[in-house]
């Protein structure tokens, strides 16, 4: 293991931020942690990088513990949400910050600069001053500069939050790309589900402080552990139901009733709440056994979203393709092919 | 009334945005002007050169010369690093220290300096002791220094801790990840970055310590400095006889902020 975070809590007087989180990474894995604002995830990362001493727990970098030692002592190569280029220095000097505290000679340092400025195609920009910079060079300024001395670890706070959309699309495949001729271990933090399911090899989803999921991206995307991942990770509606059987598993929702992966140590009668990818919900139905009337249609360009309210009362979001149905409009719901997880 | 009218609708004639603020500060600008050209005026009518080769002129000069820079110089070296850790430490006491920092400000010069005077005079166990030692803190060069320090040492420490304040603590953090220390990191990024305020400070300090008086006076009242020498000349020969001393002063002064702003590339004194 490159980094383990073993039972991390930090507490600012009374407050607890992050309570018992372990987590750890693989030479030359992408972890994501991903998590609502305010998870403790920034936190976390302060801890890793030493800016912080945490209340309890430890940090190891490459097998040594490192909990008390200071930032400049631990190889972590570090980007924040807002740039940190030193606005006084330019282009080069900055990405030959970090190598100049590692002791490399000039003439090491000013190759190694241009390899790492080519590397983010900013080959051109060596005299430039950040101020002279677009937001995406900035970022990718950074990337070199984080890059270049070789850290054990890149952790990535929030790394694309503060740019535009298309911006932030192209340079999260820059990223991938980059930590993937690098193979440097990576630990990126954001509170953007799409951003981590697409740069992660694994995924680590906290909540209130705690680790709440820990998986490959599509698995927990699929199969959440509990209720919070399940409507953090993409979307998800809750419908309450009953279980109606445990051979095959089943749950009634209203008047259907629906076959299910599982339901956990259920019993039949049980009460459950279902959670139903708006996606995988088909408007196909007959309208016997789950109906309601469409309530809203809002069209997002490339798909539909229906809000439809079900004769049980519950309300159901619907994704559609295309020729959606009308406001007022009766529709059947086809649960059948549906990804529900119960809880 | 319409609504119209009574809101200024569209027959009021329309006023300059900034014409009574505009107003109000030619005021003061007038104010300022009106004195500083009249004691010029009087240049006219006195041998300035005359004036200031006496022997007590060249001392006084002389004096203020070696005294300010080294009180602006003391003044730096202490308090840029108080002012570092008043911008980015928190502690028990801290509004205690702040209060302590802007002290000398608010005491009048002339209470400021019986103050030092009650700390370090003659028959105080430190003054005592200095003295013993050949090293007198009152009527010496050195008890001027001490004065000015007291009463101009503030500034910089104001001045740069709001510089220090204004950059990103990110930055330090980003240098820290990057493998330097506090120190290199202070030295590196903090003060090349607070640097414009930190010069404005000692420009600021420096000013404030050629120029002082009520503390001098009462520490060092000799040897004569330039402020000193001024009030001993008003008092034996009125305006006129000042009016060499006086020039130079404002001369010296103006010729460190010109300096400080052609190469230290500071725009103006109070920008930040």
């Amino acid at each position: 293991m490159i980094l383990e975070v073993d039972d991390l809590t930090h507490r600012y007087g009374d407050e607890p931020a992050v309570s018992g989180v372990s987590v750890s990474l693989e030479a030359g894995e992408l972890l994501a942690v991903l998590g609502p604002s305010g998870c403790g995830k920034t936190t976390l990362v302060q801890a890793i990088a030493g800016h912080l001493r945490p209340t309890a727990g430890s940090v190891r970098l490459r097998g040594r513990v490192v909990t008390d030692e200071p930032p400049e002592r631990r190889r972590i190569g570090l980007l924040f949400q807002e740039s940190t280029l030193f606005p006084h220095l330019t282009v080069a000097e900055n990405v030959a910050y970090g190598l100049r505290a590692r002791g490399v000679d000039r003439e090491q340092r000013r190759a190694t600069v241009a390899r790492y400025l080519e590397f983010v195609s900013l080959e051109d920009s060596h005299r430039a001053y950040p101020a002279e910079l677009s937001g995406g060079q900035r970022r990718r300024v950074e990337l070199a500069r984080a890059l270049a001395p070789e850290p054990d670890v890149l952790v990535l706070d929030e790394p694309l939050s503060a740019l535009d959309r298309s911006l932030r699309v192209g340079l999260r495949e820059e990223i991938r790309e980059i930590q993937r001729e690098t193979g440097v271990t990576t630990l990126v933090v954001t509170h953007d589900q799409e951003e981590a399911m697409a740069l992660a090899d694994r995924l680590v989803v906290m909540n209130d402080g705690e680790v709440a999921g820990v998986g490959a991206p599509r698995e927990l995307y699929e199969s959440p552990p509990n209720p919070f991942v399940a409507s953090f990770l993409g979307r998800s509606v809750t419908l309450e139901g009953t279980v109606t059987g445990t051979a095959p598993p089943t749950v009634a929702l209203g008047t259907a009733e629906v076959r299910v992966e599982s339901v956990g140590g259920l019993e039949a009668g049980d009460p459950v709440t279902c959670h139903v990818r708006p996606e995988t919900v088909s408007l196909n139905g007959t309208g016997d056994d789950l109906a309601g009337e469409v309530r809203e249609v809002a069209d997002l360009g490339r798909r539909y979203d229906l809000e439809v309210r079900l004769e049980t009362g519950d309300t159901l979001l619907v994704e559609c393709r295309s020729d959606p149905p009308g406001v007022g409009e009766r529709v059947g719901i086809d649960l059948e092919g549906a990804s529900l997880t119960v809880f | 009334m319409s609504v119209g009218e009574r809101f200024g609708g569209p027959r009021a004639t329309r006023q300059p945005g900034l014409l009574v603020p505009a107003l109000l500060g030619a005021l003061l600008v007038i104010y300022f002007t009106l004195p500083f050209v009249a004691f010029v005026a009087r240049t006219g009518s006195v041998d300035v050169l005359g004036g200031l080769t006496t022997p007590e002129a060249r001392g006084a000069i002389r004096n203020s010369l070696l005294t300010a820079p080294v009180s602006t110089t003391i003044a730096t070296v202490f308090g840029v690093p108080l002012a570092y850790v008043l911008a980015r430490e928190t502690f028990p006491g801290k509004r205690l220290v702040e209060a302590l920092v802007i002290l000398p400000l608010i005491v009048p010069p002339v209470v400021g300096g019986a103050m030092v005077l009650t700390a370090v005079g003659r028959f105080t166990p430190i003054g005592s002791a200095a003295a013993a030692l050949g090293v007198p803190l009152t009527d010496s060069l050195i008890g001027v220094v001490l004065a000015q320090t007291f009463v101009a040492a503030p500034f910089v420490v104001i001045t740069a801790r709001a510089g220090f304040g204004a950059v990103d603590e990110r930055l330090e953090r980003a240098s820290r990840s990057l493998g330097y220390g506090p120190l290199a990191t202070f030295w590196y990024v903090s003060l090349p970055l607070a640097r414009g305020a930190i010069v404005a400070g000692i420009v600021l300090t420096f000013a404030r310590a050629i120029g002082e008086f009520g503390a001098t006076m009462m520490v060092a009242y000799n040897p004569r400095t330039m402020p000193t020498r001024i009030w001993v000349d008003f008092i034996a020969g009125g305006i006129d006889r000042i009016v060499p001393l006086g020039l130079a002063l404002l001369v010296i002064t103006l010729s460190v902020l010109a300096a400080v702003q052609r190469f230290g590339r500071v725009p103006t004194v109070i920008n930040r």
